[in-house]
């Protein structure tokens, strides 16, 4: 019963593969800002969890996105929620205080990832923290039926409009990955375990 | 059997070092669970397939039917071509958040520069028909200045001379006019000048670096049109705003860098590009000759300089009418 300590921290090749290619494309300065953006956002969850006493178990960072491997025995959905919402409220805060100070790039960055990760779509932020609140509120059968539904249903959606713009626009295939992402979660949440 | 066996060999090394560290207990279990492929292994293994299934079908693909695999690929490449400008759309996001722009407007700026960047393909694709078109406009004008070259020969055949340097003039005259006929611009470009009815100013006094027009891309190498004049000149000069007006946008992107734009009267506008900084903010009234920003090579530039477009009614005017350029 005793639990795993050994601390794993990995990076997958896909993600450098798609950072190197995001540096090619849009420049060493745009690439800092958004890896600064997304540790501030694995900062915010990190900093919240020391704080409430539990125990991060490693870190793994793939190219979609970081995920911090947290033993989350003893944590209640109370606590679980706040860690869940502290990264992007991390970027949310530092959005406010970039644009004060002038640098709008840097706060653009900050909102477009953390109002990315509050999409109500299950690996992300949003969608955990829609499941933790409902279950917290109505029982674990209502909230894993709640994240569900309103994850399915707007993944769909997102898979669809990103669809129709594409088509209108007369094809910028770079929304293309984004949009099967969508529809993988959709149909995850639809037809999964 | 042999498929476990396959998957074991295939698993990747970092599998083996932690079966190491944590099969040092007993041989026999360790053992054991060498026997069995975990569920990673077999994931790996499925991946590894597919994806050399994948590359030997497009291989195949490309061997066995050449020409149809090379249209695919033009047309793939020319559809992630369309690459959307991430720079604009942090900056257009961050300017919101600031409260330097509504939303509106934000929104407008996020799509354009999600889809928009169209407007270099369509300069693209203008440019490759143009170089169709006129060669075709030079072939006939060359066709006529035999036939003129001929007549005059025949009719007046002591002015011989004179007549071919009259033609040969001619035939400049023409070409430029080719050139720069009305049917080989791009979409939305006049070549017109129009008359201002109001005071102007020239934003930079500085070396005219690039005209409006066709030119070589000093950086892409392509021919592309340019839809302003370039006002050579150091970072940090002023920029003059062109006439009485209002900032409508200010904004930074990947090609024209930091930038503004200001409406004027008579459904008039102006951007300046690739600024150091901008000193005014969107919204806010501005008077000709006005300090509104900096001069900077942000953005594509390949040196300090201002481009300066001129607008009316979204249709790109030639700014060098009003601008005087050292």
């Amino acid at each position: 019963m005793s639990p795993r300590s050994e601390r794993s921290f990995c990076v997958s090749f896909g993600f450098c593969l798609l950072t190197a290619w995001f540096a090619a494309v849009n420049g060493w300065r745009l690439t800092v800002l958004v890896l600064g953006a997304a540790a501030v956002h694995e900062l915010g969850h990190w900093s919240v969890l020391k704080a409430l006493g539990a125990r991060v178990l490693g870190l793994r960072i793939s190219a979609l996105g970081a995920v911090l491997a947290v033993d989350s025995r003893g944590l209640s959905y109370g606590k679980e929620l706040a860690v869940t919402l502290a990264g992007p409220a991390a970027n949310l805060l530092s959005a406010v205080v970039l644009a004060g100070a002038g640098m709008e790039t840097a706060a653009g960055v900050h909102i477009v990832l953390s109002a990315f990760n509050l999409l109500p779509i299950r690996p992300l932020d949003g969608g955990r923290a829609l499941h933790l609140a409902a279950s917290w509120l109505l029982g674990p059968a209502a909230g894993e039926a709640a994240a569900r539904w309103i994850g399915a249903v707007t993944a769909a959606g997102l898979a669809a409009g990103l669809y129709w713009v594409m088509v209108k626009s007369g094809g910028s295939l770079w929304l293309l990955p984004a949009a099967v992402g969508a529809l993988c979660a959709a149909g995850r949440e639809c037809f999964g375990k | 059997m042999t498929s476990r066996q396959s998957g074991r060999r295939i698993a990747s090394i970092s599998a083996e070092r932690r079966r190491r560290k944590t099969g040092k207990r007993s041989g026999q279990t360790a053992g054991r669970r060498e026997e069995r492929p975990r569920p990673r292994e077999k994931r790996q293994l499925l991946q590894l397939v597919i994806c050399s299934a994948i590359f030997v079908l497009l291989v195949a693909a490309k061997l066995v039917l050449p020409e149809p695999m090379a249209r695919v690929n033009t047309k793939l490449s020319r559809a992630m071509e369309q690459n959307m400008d991430v720079q604009a759309v942090f900056s257009a996001v961050g300017r919101a958040v600031s409260g330097k722009s509504g939303l509106d407007q934000t929104a407008d700026e996020v799509y354009q520069a999600v889809f928009h960047p169209q407007k270099d393909e369509e300069a693209v694709q203008a440019a490759a028909q143009i170089t169709a078109s006129r060669a075709e406009g030079a072939i006939q004008v060359l066709r006529g200045y035999r036939q003129d070259a001929s007549q005059d020969r025949t009719e007046q055949a002591r002015q011989t001379e004179n007549a071919a340097s009259e033609s040969g003039t001619a035939e400049v005259s023409t070409l430029a006019y080719v050139l720069y006929s009305d049917q080989n611009l791009p979409e939305g470009v006049s070549l017109e000048q129009a008359i201002l009815d109001f005071d102007y100013c020239t934003p930079v006094s500085g070396e005219l670096s690039s005209g409006f027009g066709y030119r070589d891309h000093p950086i892409e190498g392509e021919e592309r049109f340019h839809y302003g004049v370039d006002l050579a000149a150091d970072t940090g000069t002023e920029v003059r705003c062109f006439a009485d007006g209002t900032v409508t946008a200010v904004g930074e992107s990947s090609s024209y860098g930091k930038y503004c734009m200001v409406a004027h009267e008579g459904g008039y506008a102006t951007l300046y590009a690739h600024c150091s900084r901008i000193t005014v903010s969107s919204g806010r009234a501005v008077r000709r000759g006005e300090k509104i920003a900096e001069v900077g090579e942000t953005g594509f530039a390949t040196g300090p300089h201002l481009h300066f477009e001129l607008q009316r009614d979204g249709v790109y005017l030639n700014p060098i009418y009003y601008v005087s350029a050292q």
